[in-house]
This record gives structure tokens, sequence and C-alpha cells, in this order.
């Protein structure tokens, strides 16, 4: 008996020595299997017999009736499972940190891994191992839950690193105005320069990448993909959140973003695009590599995780987009909804591959939704131009028949609206719905139509205006001056290409019927008093026509040099026209007089304008300078 | 016609809505509107009797097979919202050349200004759904643990349900108090101590949920805003607009009611369903809307919901299978019995329900969301142009 018993403890130290120094189960075999050699009395088959019946989970029957080969191998993974058991435990009480020790990293690693294998060895049952089974799972599962801690951590531990420390001096082109960063806290990504968006963001240090694959690896063999895939998401949303918080942008409902005064809306827009570049092209696609690193070869997890972290950011910021989208449509807001359309729009490339998969195309869809929006508006803010125009008020006469302000704004206006003009080509096509992508250069295009249609309401608001001038003469003046002005603004723009030279021909006939216009209102008059049709009148006849000349000249002198020609050539034109009209027949008149008078001298007398008198007076019409009637 | 067909169409629908419009106008006006009037106040009371009768329907589904609150309930009213909207859109197309007309320009614009308040609760609701989707991730990792291939249910699966299921407690509490869990967003990143227990997380990690509405916004206060002003036209409103005063009425009624359902059945921020509804019983569809609001008050009132996130009929079942396989875990003693085993399953088995109807169901139902979205978006648009072109008379 006290042999036995002294076998049995020598037996049992046995076994502890070998569970103590193999770390592994082949390990502790090997160990084994050494001590078997050394003396007969630790055969093979006495350790494993007595294990077995030492086992805790043993029951006794069940394994004695087993065939000798079933109870042996469950006997050895009792063992394994014993073994891995006080590994794992003793990683699982560890208080700090196993992944602060790569050592201990491995080591925990690869017990998870002979677990795994156990299991998989234990699967399909064979009978009699359900208990095994059942403690090997309780054992993964406390694996798992220390995975998970570790993996958070990991994450947590890295995002307020230094991976995303700004690698240059100076301030951030993104900067956050409101935002005040304090000391270490300083992580805002930056982009030297603006334009290059081919950055990557590491949010986390390589080594921690490498780590986290590690874990999930293991986490999505164990069947636990979608803890991983949740606790990544838990873990570094916040981080991504920040990253878009740090941009200047703030979480904006519609009704804000109504209430907002454009211009700070303007300066949030400008924020806005630079965000949103940051955003799609920097950190969603640092994100999308961040998921695929760490989950590589783990789909769909690696696209659970991603959509997780981004869809909140994502969905935010073309929110904002929308809200815009909607609001008022003051003509001044054009240019940048223009920059927002075509933001999103040159987006779409680089999102087709980040958002290609079940859990995040919707955001596809979004986009393209969102640049539909933007387009609707711009058409509307284009009505809405058209709308103003139309009601702009006849008030108070612009003083000489100058040009009138809306002229400039709607000129100018359209003119930069067209440094956009392929962006408006196409959001006008997407209006009418035109298969065909439309040729830009066509007049015939729906921009053009829509361009063309401006110019018609603007010509028919200058026509009204031009009546509440009492002459009709200066009406024709405020006609020409308006109309000139158009012709040149259109001439040296791409407005040019849209409305086409056509349009530009009509435009000057137009400019030339009003002068002849001018000409009849003003002159006609004058000219009707000096022709005398060949038949020469008596001289108290001449006389009074060149009295009646003279009243009227000084008339339209008096008033007209007070008119304004802004225009230089136009107001050359006009004054050759004019004095082509006028010279010859007041020379004519003269000549006629002078040949009627009883003496040169009499007639002199009321000669008050030679010939080259009224030239000189026809040269000074237009200058804006004279007293106005 | 389709409610729901504007996802992933490709048709520009502006010229979709045009065709519709024309299509119903050739309809309504077979002998070219020679008696515009009445084809027009035709048009109108068949508009409050459409309305009246989709009500009742939704009134009667929730009596019948289906469940007031369920997701199908609350999909097929957003379905009559998109209905009634597409109608309205109709009329307002048709009667374009006074839209501009006082007193009917305040009227529109106070229904549009209510539309862009409902733009945000819209939004409010999507994020919900998206928190309902993260409650349904935990749900599913309880299934694919208790999963019914697993042979026996050992200790180790258990715990892992269980685990979830306390991580899904948690979530669903913590949208309760939003403000205090938000208030951590500020912490250092990292930082943190790094506990050891499994429950060190409690409070820390777990805001399921990155709201795309500012952190001040109130669910409730927005839906008094939409309710600001709301009374039934007066009898000369009436006539000096040509009966459009109702329907901008009823239309404001339903965009109201449903605005205020979908806060009630799905969880978003600061909840509150004390917005005082009223419309006079003269109108058809008053009737049923309002027996419908009393029966969500009396539904939110019930002890068992008071609480609740939402009073989705799947957001109760989530909370009373979790409740009682949390519970029933905890009272377990292994190896399990057999009776005890079965009891899990019977819990699974519901669970797996659950979650059936919210996969099926909820990626519809935050398709609709954004579908009422940019119906609202268009039907505004739209009476803006209509008004802009009116006020010029060419």
């Amino acid at each position: 008996m006290a042999s036995e018993n002294g076998e049995d403890k020598l037996l049992a130290a046995v076994r502890h020595i070998a569970k103590t120094l193999g770390r592994t189960e082949t390990m502790a075999d090997d160990i084994l299997q050494i001590f078997s050699t050394f003396d007969g009395r630790l055969s093979r088959e006495k350790l494993s017999e007595k294990q077995h019946d030492d086992g805790s989970l043993g029951d006794g029957g069940g394994g004695a009736v087993a065939a000798g080969d079933d109870r042996l191998s469950l006997s050895s993974m009792n063992r394994t499972l014993r073994y891995l058991d006080h590994q794992i435990s003793r990683f699982v009480a560890l208080d700090r940190l196993i992944w602060s020790d790569s050592a201990d990293a491995s080591a925990f690693l690869e017990a998870v891994d002979d677990l795994l294998d156990t299991i998989h060895d234990l699967d399909p049952p064979a009978p009699g191992n359900k208990p095994l089974l059942d403690r090997a799972d309780d054992l993964l599962q406390k694996c798992m839950l220390r995975l998970e801690d570790e993996f958070r951590s990991l994450i947590e531990r890295s995002d307020g690193g230094s991976p995303l420390d700004a690698p240059a001096a100076g301030s951030s082109p993104f900067d956050s105005d409101g935002e005040n960063s304090d000391g270490d806290d300083v992580q805002v990504p930056v982009a030297h320069p603006v334009k290059d968006y081919d950055l990557i963001i590491d949010a986390l240090a390589p080594g921690t990448v490498s780590d986290l694959h590690e874990i999930a690896r293991r986490m999505v063999a164990a069947g636990f993909g979608r803890e991983c895939a949740e606790v990544y998401a838990l873990a570094h949303r916040d981080f991504v959140e920040e990253s878009v918080a740090r941009l200047g942008i703030r979480h904006r409902t519609a009704e804000e973003v109504q209430g907002t005064p454009w211009a700070d809306l303007e300066d949030e827009i400008a924020r806005w695009l630079k965000a949103l570049n940051m955003v799609f092209r920097i950190l969603i696609p640092s994100e999308r590599r961040l998921c695929d690193r760490i989950f590589t070869g783990l789909s769909p997890f690696a696209d659970l995780a991603f959509a997780a972290v981004s869809r909140a950011s994502a969905i935010q910021l073309l929110f904002f987009a929308d809200a815009v989208a909607i609001g008022n449509r003051a003509p001044e807001r054009l240019f940048r909804v223009v920059d927002m359309y075509e933001a999103v729009r040159d987006l779409f490339p680089d999102l087709d591959p980040l958002f290609s998969d079940q859990y995040s195309t919707f955001l596809r869809t979004e986009a393209a939704t969102v640049s539909k929006s933007l387009a609707a508006a711009i058409r509307g803010i284009f009505m809405e131009l058209e709308n103003l125009i139309r009601r702009d008020p006849a008030r108070a006469a612009v003083p000489g028949g100058g040009l009138h302000p809306i002229t400039r704004y709607v000129m100018n206006y359209l003119r930069a609206a067209c440094a956009s003009r392929r962006t408006l080509e196409e959001v006008m096509e997407e209006d009418t719905g035109t298969a065909s992508p439309p040729d830009p250069d066509r007049p015939s295009s729906s921009l053009a139509v829509q361009i063309a249609w401006i110019m018609d309401v603007l010509q028919g608001n200058l026509e009204v205006k031009s009546k509440i001038y009492r002459e009709p003469s200066l009406s024709c003046i405020f006609l020409m001056n308006n109309g000139r002005y158009i012709i040149q603004k259109v001439r040296d723009s791409e407005l040019n290409v849209l409305l086409g030279e056509e349009w530009i021909r009509r435009q000057m006939a137009r400019v030339r019927r009003w002068g002849n216009e001018y000409q009849r209102a003003t002159w006609s008059k004058v000219i009707a008093v000096l022709r005398t049709d060949g038949a020469t009148g008596s001289a108290k006849a001449m006389r009074e026509r060149l009295r009646v000349f003279n009243a009227y000249f000084d008339e339209i002198y008096r008033a007209q040099t007070g008119w304004v020609v802004a225009d230089e050539q136009l107001k050359a034109e006009l004054r050759i026209s004019v004095s082509e009209l006028v010279l010859p027949a007041y020379r004519n008149f003269l000549g006629r007089y002078r040949n009627a008078a009883d003496s040169g001298k009499h007639a002199e007398k009321h000669t008050r304008y030679s010939e080259e008198d009224v030239e000189a007076r026809i040269g000074e019409l237009f200058e804006g300078t004279g007293k106005r009637s | 016609m389709p409610a729901t067909d504007y996802q992933g169409s490709s048709t520009p629908f502006a010229s979709i809505g045009r065709s519709i419009l024309s299509l119903r106008r050739d309809q309504l006006h077979p002998m070219d509107g020679h008696d515009g009037g009445t084809s027009q106040e035709q048009e109108l009371e068949a508009f409050q009797r459409h309305v009246a009768d989709l009500f009742l329907e939704l009134s009667s589904s929730a009596a019948g097979g289906e469940d007031l609150l369920s997701l199908s309930w609350v999909r097929k009213l957003l379905d009559t919202f998109l209905i009634c909207q597409e109608e309205f859109r109709v009329i307002l197309f048709d009667s374009k050349g006074i839209l501009s007309r006082a007193p009917l320009d305040r009227l529109i614009s106070d229904f549009f200004e209510r539309g862009v308040k409902a733009l945000d609760v819209c939004n409010a609701i999507r994020d919900g759904i998206d928190q309902i989707r993260q409650w349904k991730k935990h749900l599913e990792i309880v299934l694919v643990a208790l999963h019914p291939s697993h042979r026996t249910l050992g200790e180790g699966q258990l715990r892992r349900a269980r685990k979830a299921l306390t991580d899904l407690t948690i979530l669903m509490l913590d949208e309760k108090e939003a403000g205090s869990v938000l208030n951590h967003r500020n912490r250092s990143f990292g930082r943190g101590s790094h506990g050891k227990d499994t429950n060190h997380h409690q409070g820390r990690h777990f805001r399921s949920l990155s709201w795309s509405v500012s952190r001040s916004w109130s669910a409730a206060r927005q839906l008094q805003a939409i309710n600001n002003n709301l009374s039934a036209p007066r009898g000369n409103e009436i006539a000096a607009t040509n009966g459009l005063a109702v329907p901008v009425f009823t239309m404001s009624s339903v965009l109201l009611f449903v605005m205020w359902a979908l806060v009630a059945a799905i969880p978003c921020q600061d909840r509150g369903l004390g917005t005082h509804f009223s419309a006079p019983r003269s109108f058809p569809w008053a009737a049923p809307v309002l027996s419908l609001h009393e029966r969500i008050v009396e539904e939110s009132k019930k002890k068992d919901r008071k609480n609740s996130n939402g009073l989705l009929k799947e957001i109760h079942q989530i909370e009373r299978c979790t409740r009682q396989l949390a519970e029933l875990m905890d009272s377990v003693q292994f190896p399990l019995t057999e009776e005890k085993e079965a009891e899990v399953r019977r819990g699974v088995q519901e669970l797996a329900e659950v979650c059936d109807a919210l996969k099926e169901g909820l990626d519809p139902l935050e398709r609709q969301v954004r579908d009422v979205f940019h119906r609202i978006v268009r039907s505004r648009t739209e009476g803006l142009d209509s008004i802009s072109r009116s006020n010029n008379p060419e």
C-alpha cells in the first residue's frame, strides 16, 4: 500500500512537472515521454490512466467502458484542457494588458490557438466528450472576453497617440475655429497642400494594426466576429467623429440651416467643402484601409466594422448639403451651391470603390440624391433670378439715360456664373432629361436657352424702365447704353459661346434700331426746319427757320450734353451719325440763306452758329456734364 | 401607384411627377375644364374622403390582423402619408395660379415651414432606425451563441449570450439618459484605466449611436413646433382660398400625426408624446386619426411601455424576450435540466422571430423615411416654383 501510495505521489509529481514545464500540449507530451523512458514505473499508460481517473470531469463508468483508443484520446484531451485552463487562467487574471508584453501576447494567442484546435478535435462529438466540450467552450468564452478587452484597449491606447499628429509646423488649413486644441490633444489631420488628397491617415500604429489583426483572426475563428466588429466600431467611432468635429463641422438641422444668415452659412459652406474632401478622400478611405487591414481575410467583418464607423459622419456631411439645397434661392447663393454640387459630384468616382459592400452601398445612393437636390437648387436659383429681374421695379430713372444697375448686376452675375459653365450645362440638361450628353458648345443647349431667356427677361424689364423717361430720345439712349453694355459683356466671356454670333448680331441690330429711333426723335424736326425743298423762301421765312433751328439746337445741346453715353465708341458713332445728318443740311441751308438775305452782314447777325460751331457742339453731346432737362 | 418606388429609380422624378400630374388633370378635366369650378370642388372633396379612408384602413388593420405600432403597421402609415402627399401635390399643381394670393400664400408657406421641421424629424427617425439595427447586432450574437445547431447549451455559450444581453440592456438604457452618456464624448481617448473585470465597460463605451442631429435637438419640441398655430380654417378663409385652406389643413394634420406617430414608435432624441392634437370632427378623417392618436397614447401609458425607447411592437418584444432570457440564465444551474434547456430554446426561438422581423422591416422602413423626406422636399420645391411663376403672369 505504502509503495503504491508512494508511486501515486511520484506519478502526480511527474505530471505536475510536465504540466509546469510544458507550455504546450506537445511539449508536455515530450516531457512525459522522456520520463517514461527514464523509469519503468513512469510508463505513458500509467501517467495517462492516472490522469484520467483524477480528471474531475471523468464520468467513471462511461470512461471505463469506452474503447481503449477513445479513452486514450479523451484523457489526452482532458489533459490538454487542464493545461490550457491553467495557462489561460493565468493570463485572464493578469492585472495589466496582456499586450503590454509581446511575449505574453504571443503565448496567450498560442494558448487560444491550441484551445481552438482542441475544440475542433472534439467536434464532431464522440460519446463522452460533451463535458470536455462544455469546458472548452467555457474556456473559449473567457478568452474571447479578454481578447475583446485587449482589442478595445489597443485601439483606445492608440487613438490618443502620435500617428495623427500634424506633420508640419504652422496652423492647419482645416483647423476648426471654435475649438481650442489643448496641448497633447492636437491631432488635426493636416494635408499640405490642400489639394493633395492622396494622404492616408494612420490612426493606429502598424504594430497595433497587426496586433489587432491577430486578435480579430482568433475572434472570427471562434465565431466571435460580430463581437469583434462591434467592439471595433464602438471604440473607434469616436475618433472618426472627433476628426470630423475638428474640421469645424457641427451637427445642423434643416431648421437651423434655414435660420442661419447667409453670410454665416457661406462660412460654414466653405468649411464644409474642405471637410467633405478631407472626410471622403482621406479620413474615410483611411478607415476603409484600416478595417481592411485589421480584418484582412475576415470578410464580411471588415465591411461591417467600416460601415458602423463611417456611417454617421458620412450622413452628417451629406445632410448639410440637403439642408442648404432646400434653402432660400437668392441668386447670390448660386456660386456656393455650385461649389457644393461640384464637390459632391467629383466625389463619385472615389465613393464607388469605398462604399461597394452591402453595408455601406446606400451611402452612394445618398450622395447621388444629394447631388440631385443641389442641382434642383441651382435651377431654382436661376428661376429666382429670372423672377427678380422681371419684378425689379422701374422706380427712378438713371440720370442721363446711363447704364442701369440691374444690367450691370445681371451681366456680371451671368459672366461669373459662366465660370462654371460645364457644371451648369450638366445641371440644366439633367432637368430636361436629355439622354445624350450635351454638346456644350452648342448654343441650343439647355443652359444656352436658359441664359437667352434671362436676357429676354432683362430686355423686357429694361424696356419697361425706358418708359419712365419723358423724352423718347432719352429712352433710346438708355436702351442703347444698356444694350451696348450687354453686347460687350457677352462678347468677352463664355456667354459668347452660349448665346452665339447670331444672338449678338440681333442684339447689335437692336442697338442700331434704337440709334435710328433716337435720330428720328431728336433730329428729324431739326432737319425738317432746315429742309427747303429747293425752293428759296423769302428772306424773312429763312430767317424764321434759322431762328427755330437755333432754338431747337440750343435746347438739344442743353439737354443732351447732360445725357450719358458711357461707351466711347458708341458715343463717337452717335456723334458722327448726328453730324452726318445735320451738318450737310445745315451747310446747305446756310448757303441758301446767305443767297436769299439782302446783305451778308445782316445774314451773319442771325447766324448764331457757324458750321464748325454746330459740329463742335455735337461733339459735346452725351458727356453727362451739362444741365439736365 | 407604387408609393415607395423612388429609390433606385433612374428616371428623373420631376418628369415622372409631371406625367402623373398631366395624366391626372386629363382625367379630371376630360372636356378641357369647362366645368373647372365644380371639378375642383369634386377633387377637394375626393381628397378629404380618401384621406379618411386611408386612416380608417390603418385604424382597422391595427384592430385586425396587424398590430398597432408594429413595423409593418408603421410602414403602412408611411405609405399612407406618401399617398396623401402625392394627391395633395396634384391639388397644389392644379391650383398653382392662385397659390400666391392672400391668405392662401400664408397657409402654404406655413405648410412648407412645417415640412422643413418634419425633415429634421425624418433624420432623427433614421438615426433611431439605425439604433435598432445596433440592437439587432447584439440579438444576433445571442442567436449565434445559442444557435439550435449547438447540441448542448454549455456554460460558455450561455455566458456569451448573457454578456450580449447585458450589453444590449445597457445600450437600450443608455439612450434614455442620452445626456449623461454623451458627456463622455469629451473624455480623453484611450486614457481610461484598463479594467480587469468584465463589467468595466459599463457606461463608458456604450454610446450605441451617433446622432446625426445636434445634441440639443428635441423631438418633442420639434413636434410642438410643427403643431404651432395649426388650426382648422375658418369659413371666410375657406371662401377666400377657393376651398384650398381645407386640404392644406388636412395635409398639415396628416404630417403632424405621422411625425408624431414615428416619434412614438422609434427611438429618437428627447421623445415626448405630449403634443396636443386636435381636429374638428367635421373632417371625415378626424375620427380615425384621433382614435389612432388616442390608442397610441394609451399604449404609451401602459405600465410596461412607459419607460420604453419606442412603442414599436418589435422593441417591446426585444425588451420582453431579453428580460426573460436574462432572468432565466441568471437562475439556471449547470448542468442544465432538460426543462430549463427547453425554456431557453423557446426564448431563443422568440428572439429569432423578432430578429427576422427586424431584418425584413428595418431597411425598407428606412428607405421609406428617406422617401418621405424627399417627397416633402420635392413638394416644397414645386410649390415654391409655382408661387414664383404665378407671381409673374407672362
